[in-house]
């Protein structure tokens, strides 16, 4: 006979039971301590990964077992259309200079990481999750499964960036006299998608504002970039490797 | 319903270009489709607006299933720990004050 906890997580829907468990205690201590860091993704991840290691379960079943979950990413990664479409709609007064940075970021952001990695002898599999880094996960997910990389990878470097840079953008920013609450709201959006958002908007509204329209953008330019550019990146670093 | 149908078949119909002729994912494609979609129309019906702010507001949620997948793959996280962070630490260095920079100047100019 199984004993209790057998049975428990053995129920098919154990993993979907377990994830919003954990996503609700992450959104109550976001909340209670206010922190940058204390992002969902992040601690309701780690949460999970630890009842996963306590009850010896292997990612498997609980990947099964959250099925419902996974579902659903496809459809939000469709629907951000509409908050792109909702930004494009904002910048016509601002086009250009809006597309020449968000554009040369983008590519920049790329580059940077690979080629940073790369010389640090991180290999191919890495590197694809690298690429996206600065996009927002859903995008980010998708660009390094279709390039053959790991999604788990991918999601984990992207918080890790959004964290990172919502931190270090105030001093960066200051160092380098960015002052503009456009431009510090830009920077903040597409170098730290939706955390640098969230600390855009603690700057000030029109901060916030550039910031969800440059991460809509990064991610939709990144999109059309990286699935064109990245082979032959990855396949010249490995060439020459 | 009608914007979740929206979504959907804007899922399929992307995943179905994708894995005929286009190199962009699927999902992916059927983002853009709906951009254009919305695009032509000029607007967003309230159905829609509100499906995709729902979808939108739990992503965090739907993000932690594949973030999880980091246990599978810990060996390759730990043994190039140094060079990812010095990599993404890297990027930021150079990227923020970057694009933060470029467009100032760019905006500083028109005036």
């Amino acid at each position: 006979m199984p004993s209790a906890l057998e049975a428990g997580t053995r129920h098919p829907l154990f993993g979907l039971l377990l994830t919003l468990g954990a996503y609700r205690l992450a959104l109550w201590w976001q909340r209670r301590s206010g922190w940058c860091i204390a992002q969902p993704v992040l601690t309701g991840t780690l949460l999970v990964v630890a009842a996963l290691y306590a009850t010896g379960l292997e990612y498997d079943h609980y990947r099964q077992t959250s099925g419902p979950l996974w579902l659903l990413l496809g459809p939000a990664t469709v629907a951000l259309a509409v908050p792109l479409y909702l930004n494009l709609g904002r910048i016509r007064r601002r086009l250009w200079p809006l597309l020449i940075t968000i554009g040369v970021g983008a590519t920049a952001n790329v580059l940077l990481v690979v080629l940073l990695a790369s010389r640090l002898g991180a290999e191919t599999p890495l590197l694809i999750a690298l690429a996206p880094k600065s996009v927002t996960s859903p995008i980010a997910i998708s660009l390094a499964e279709g390039l053959g990389g790991s999604a788990a990878l991918a999601a984990v470097f992207v918080m890790l960036t959004g964290v990172a840079g919502a931190l270090l953008a105030p001093l960066l920013l200051r160092m380098a006299r960015v002052e503009s609450p456009a431009a510090r709201g830009v920077a903040l959006g597409l170098n730290a998608h939706a955390v640098g958002t969230s600390q855009a908007l603690q700057e000030s509204r029109e901060a916030g504002g550039f910031a969800a329209l440059a991460m809509s953008l990064t991610g939709a330019i990144t999109a059309l970039l990286l699935p064109l550019g990245g082979p032959w990146l990855l396949g010249r670093l490995s060439g020459a490797g | 319903m009608t914007g979740l149908l929206w979504i959907l078949l804007y899922q399929w119909f992307g995943t179905l270009l994708s894995q005929l002729c286009l190199p962009l994912p699927g999902p992916i494609v059927g983002m853009l489709l709906l951009l254009g979609h919305l695009q032509v129309r000029g607007e967003i019906d309230a159905s829609l607006d509100k499906t995709a702010s729902c979808l939108l507001h739990h992503l965090p949620l739907l993000l932690i299933p594949p973030a999880v997948g980091i246990m599978t793959q810990l060996e390759a996280f730990l043994t190039h720990g140094g060079a990812i962070l010095a990599a993404l630490l890297g990027s930021l260095l150079i990227g923020l004050p970057l694009t933060g920079g470029l467009l100032q100047w760019l905006m500083g100019r028109r005036h």
